[in-house]
């Protein structure tokens, strides 16, 4: 009577699932040079892209953003579990260290 | 045996005919609009931001998808959506069921909802945003003032028309209040709460957009609002179009066939398909 919406929702949950999935192993993989990470750094977020507000909104909670440059984000700043959110999202090229003003 | 219990091919193709024949129609009506707008785009003459063509729309959804925005958007509106939409419900039908039963209660908040119906969630938004900021709380309180009052009424209707044979029946064979109310006057007060929750979730998707609109920076709304004023208006359309495939998707995996479970299973008729 109810398959219907139950297998809407097991569509829905199989999506978000893989969602997440694909970012933690993104994640992984982005992060995996920089390990260990310092408790507290900063670093140059590169997009596939230049960034827009919505890019630029979403990594200032994560960091201090202090400049960005054609597709480069250089924030401040960065918790290891800032950094690890920042990586999950796919579009994020590569993270770098980097020295700071 | 099985192959004479099987249905016969005639009758067979007539019921997948019948089956197919209204989403293929509407799919047939949605691929001929599509063209008209993509053949009238050099009619116009316009240029891509005052009429966008389908393939400058398409181009945009590709590149919010890649760029992650519309993923976040899309959950975002939905989390609010949904949770606007489950707390209304929840007050519409305890509200709903105390002023049903209690006449007391009936007449001292009768009138106090009747004025506030007519005061539309777009009046509220701004004195929401003055008390909770900008953001989620507000648009939250927006989604539950527009899904309360249609569920209360449904439900206050639901309360009301419960047959008063059966709650005599009940009170007879020594049912206490609580179990009345358990055993005859929710389940004959369910399809009543589920058209109000149908229609209350139609009515919360507007105020979906007009609470993004004014009290947000991320969401479906947002997007629909901010793609004119960055003179993005392929962005805006998409934001249209993932409102209403977004709703028709609610609608027909959701309401709909919980509608037609409880009005089978509770309401007066067998076979709520004509209904639908």
């Amino acid at each position: 009577m109810l398959r219907l919406p139950a297998l809407a929702t097991a569509c829905v949950l199989a999506a978000a699932l893989l969602y997440w999935l694909a970012g933690v192993l993104g994640a992984q993989h982005k992060l995996a040079a920089l390990e260990p990470l310092p408790p507290r750094a900063n670093y140059a977020v590169t997009l596939a892209f230049p960034p827009e507000r919505f890019h630029q909104l979403r990594l200032q909670d994560k960091g201090r953003v202090v400049e960005v440059r054609k597709r480069t984000v250089y924030i401040m700043d960065m918790s290891p579990a800032a950094l690890h959110d920042v990586a999950r999202e796919y579009w994020v090229d590569t993270i770098v260290p980097w020295a700071g003003r | 045996m099985s192959a004479t219990l099987a249905a016969p091919a005639p009758l067979r193709a007539a019921s997948w005919s019948r089956r197919w024949s209204r989403p293929l129609k509407g799919l047939a009506g949605v691929l001929l609009l599509l063209a008209a707008w993509q053949v009238s785009v050099p009619l116009v003459g316009m240029s891509s931001y005052f009429y966008p063509s389908p393939a400058d729309v398409i181009a945009s959804f590709t590149e919010l998808t890649r760029k992650g925005i519309l993923p976040v958007y899309l959950a975002d509106s939905l989390l609010r959506y949904l949770t606007g939409l489950t707390v209304g419900a929840l007050l519409g039908v305890g509200v709903g069921v105390l002023i049903g039963l209690n006449r007391t209660a009936s007449l001292a908040l009768s009138p106090l909802f009747r004025f506030l119906f007519a005061v539309v969630e777009v009046a509220w938004i701004p004195i929401f945003v003055v008390w909770f900021g900008y953001g989620i709380k507000t648009i939250i309180l927006a989604l539950i003032y527009v899904v309360f009052f249609p569920v209360l009424y449904n439900t206050l209707l639901g309360v009301r028309t419960a047959p008063q044979i059966l709650v005599n029946a009940v009170r007879s064979l020594g049912a206490n209040r609580w179990q009345v109310l358990r055993l005859v006057i929710l389940p004959s007060a369910l399809p009543g709460i589920i058209t109000g929750l149908r229609v209350g979730a139609g009515f919360a998707f507007r105020g979906l957009v007009f609470a993004e609109i004014i009290a947000a920076k991320t969401g479906i709304g947002y997007l629909i609002f901010e793609g004119t004023q960055s003179q993005q208006t392929a962005r805006t359309i998409v934001g249209m179009i993932v409102m209403g495939l977004l709703w028709l998707a609610i609608d027909q995996f959701y309401l709909r066939p919980i509608e037609r479970a409880t009005i089978e299973r509770w309401g007066l008729t067998v076979d709520a398909e004509q209904r639908t």
